[in-house]
């Protein structure tokens, strides 16, 4: 095994709800070491059969997915240095969709010939329609790329997990990508990251789910704390008896996890010996000076939504993330910040939001460039105000996922 | 390892009812069969709930005549719901009925994890306020635009026009279909529809299930793909197996 990378783990449970119904489990997984003539690579795979009537062997297409997934990386990690990462981004990017994809195809093809209902039955790929999210995991660097709706989450050494990848919202629906599409490159593009490993990174673990996992927890904070809390697993039981528990408190559907933790490095101290004893005197000043700051001072209830946000960073894209629909409300309708910038507001976050629409608040810089990032992507999705009807308008192409 | 302390959710289903209420329903007995037809479906609308729990199934309605206001304003759990008879009176305000709504489908108080709503349209006239303002303004809302859009038509006098565009874009070729207005001829029609609504709508949109727009629509594009509408009920498909009198 790679000495970057330990403890790959990858479950799929069946959905409380598909259990019930009597049916299969439509999620799939893999967890895999690979060798080639370039090195040793892991590889995390997440899947997603649609389920339904329409796409009834998507237990096959998802699990086939998987399979052709490894297929695709050991036909490129044969030939590839791992020590070319440019390289890797580009395959990444281009030609390991289009393999996959390619891939796909012929094995829900070749399965399809084995299925009774084969003889009277037009093929089409919508039967196997699936999602698919995968990790590659060098010494040197890791990456991903997929389509559809699966969520990739990164741990750092502090323990705190930040969303690092998510299918973006197709046309306001609940819409998903699909293998079963004809191949778009550009939703492939949209999901495909490459990041270096270099020695100061502060990077623990990475978490990759179908969004099953997701959708049953109250919020994003809670999905990224779950997140978190998973690297204190032992096994493969625990995790098995924790998306079973998932699922069952949660949304019902399948779920999936996959999981590599960094090989753990020696803290190194930023901070040269003998320094601590005028950093904990200047600390203790500090307190001091500002807590008799704060006793002066009545916080308003944006302030406190403000340094609670401020306090902790990890969390402020998961916590507007839950607001996008505001967001947009707000571009349409430019009366709802008056009402959420009343001092009556019971909204502190909505507030916020209101506030920082006309520019930046006074508050940390993290919070600005979420906040920003977010009025960003709600004035590409938003709905005009006097447009067609919306059912018209919905993307042509675009899977959905109640 | 205890199981991580983070709250995990069932997903909550929004029903709601847009009732009319304008005293032409109450001839007929149009009104008391309606009172009826939602009273009768709860007992398998919960029993659907019960099924299905990984979806909490919240119940409202709207009553609309010389305005609207909600007739059950809370999201009430559909195991709790003690349905209150609606009265005629008055004229067809359904376009405020549906700012009514819009208003609701907002996010917050909408969760986000919350399943697509399924929204309920019945009535048995045309509307006579702007009704045009009304569904614009229902449809910049991207909940209203993921919701189950349905709508009954109780008799003849009903503007199907207009509860067309509430649904969305009218499918390909001919004969009765969820995506077109349910035209209820009497109560025993009506009762029907409302139970098919409340428990096999109710079902599949309370399942985890993912699907491809562009090949549900048969190409089209329809906001209403996002849950596989269910088969009407067999004895429906055909007009002329519609059982009882035409009385409305």
């Amino acid at each position: 095994m790679s000495p970057s990378w330990q403890h790959l783990q990858a479950c799929s449970v069946i959905g409380a709800a598909h259990r019930r119904q009597q049916k299969p489990c439509q999620d799939a997984s893999l967890s895999v070491d690979l060798k080639g003539r370039g090195g040793s690579l892991q590889l995390l795979v997440v899947a997603d059969g649609h389920g339904g009537r329409r796409y009834r062997l998507s237990h096959r297409g998802s699990a086939l997915a998987c399979q052709v997934s490894q297929e695709a990386v050991e036909q490129w990690l044969a030939c590839t240095p791992l020590q070319d990462p440019e390289r890797w981004r580009q395959l990444l990017e281009q030609e390991l969709p289009a393999t996959i994809h390619q891939r796909w195809l012929a094995a829900i093809t070749a399965d399809w010939a084995l299925q009774p209902d084969a003889e009277h039955e037009p093929f089409s790929p919508l039967l196997y329609g699936s999602t698919l999210g995968l990790v590659l995991l060098a010494p040197q660097w890791w990456g991903c790329t997929g389509i559809g709706d699966w969520d990739l989450s990164a741990i750092d050494q502090q323990g705190h997990a930040a969303l690092l990848s998510e299918e973006r919202e197709h046309g306001g629906s609940e819409a998903t990508g699909s293998l079963c599409q004809e191949l778009d490159q550009q939703l492939w593009h949209e999901r495909t990251q490459l990041h270096p490993l270099e020695p100061q990174t502060d990077l623990q673990a990475l978490v990759l789910s179908t969004d099953g996992v997701r959708k049953s927890c109250a919020t994003d904070a809670d999905y990224l704390q779950l997140c978190a809390a998973l690297l204190d697993l032992r096994d493969h039981q625990e995790l098995e008896q924790g998306l079973s528990h998932i699922t069952q408190a949660g949304s019902g559907d399948d779920v999936s996890l996959a999981i590599a933790h960094r090989a753990s490095k020696p803290r190194r101290s930023v901070v040269p010996p003998g320094s601590w004893c005028w950093l904990l005197l200047l600390l203790a000043a500090s307190s001091v000076g500002l807590g008799a700051w704060l006793m002066t001072r009545q916080e308003t209830p944006l302030q406190a939504q403000v340094r609670q946000l401020c306090a902790n960073p990890e969390q402020i894209q998961a916590t507007l993330n839950q607001r996008r629909a505001q967001f947009k409300a707000l571009l349409e309708q430019p009366l709802l910040a008056n009402q959420l910038q009343q001092p009556t507001s019971s909204d502190p976050l909505g507030t916020l939001i209101a506030t920082s629409q006309s520019g930046p608040i006074p508050g940390c810089a993290a919070l600005n460039d979420e906040l920003s990032r977010q009025w960003q992507r709600a004035r590409a999705t938003a709905v005009p105000a006097k447009g067609k009807m919306p059912g018209a308008a919905a993307p042509a192409a675009a899977p959905r996922n109640p | 390892m205890p199981f991580p302390n983070v709250r995990l959710s069932n997903r909550p289903l929004h029903f709601i009812y847009l009732c009319d209420c304008s005293g032409s329903m109450a001839a007929q007995g149009k009104m008391q069969a309606l009172n009826q037809a939602i009273r009768q479906s709860l007992p398998g609308m919960a029993e659907v709930a019960r099924e299905n729990p990984e979806a909490r199934v919240l119940v409202r309605a709207v009553r609309f005549a010389d305005q609207a206001a909600w007739h059950l304003a809370e999201p009430t759990p559909v195991q709790q719901l003690q349905w209150r008879d609606l009265e005629a009176g008055g004229i067809t305000a359904m376009g405020d009925a549906l700012n009514l709504v819009a208003d609701a489908l907002q996010s917050p108080p909408m969760e986000e994890r919350a399943l697509p709503p399924v929204l309920v349209l019945i009535s048995d006239g045309q509307p006579t306020d702007d009704f045009d303002a009304g569904l614009a303004n229902l449809m910049r809302r991207p909940w209203a635009q993921k919701a189950v859009r349905l709508a009954i038509a109780m008799g003849h006098d009903a503007d199907l026009e207009v509860l067309q565009q509430f649904i969305g874009p009218e499918p390909s070729g001919r004969g009765k279909s969820p995506r077109r207005p349910l035209q209820a001829s009497n109560a025993t029609t009506l009762a029907q529809y409302i139970q098919w609504a409340s428990t096999a709508v109710v079902g599949a949109a309370s399942m985890p299930a993912s699907r491809v727009a562009a090949t549900d629509t048969g190409g089209a594009t329809n906001s209403q793909a996002n849950i596989p509408l269910p088969d009407l009920p067999p004895t429906l498909l055909d007009p002329s197996d519609d059982v009882g009198p035409l009385v409305w």
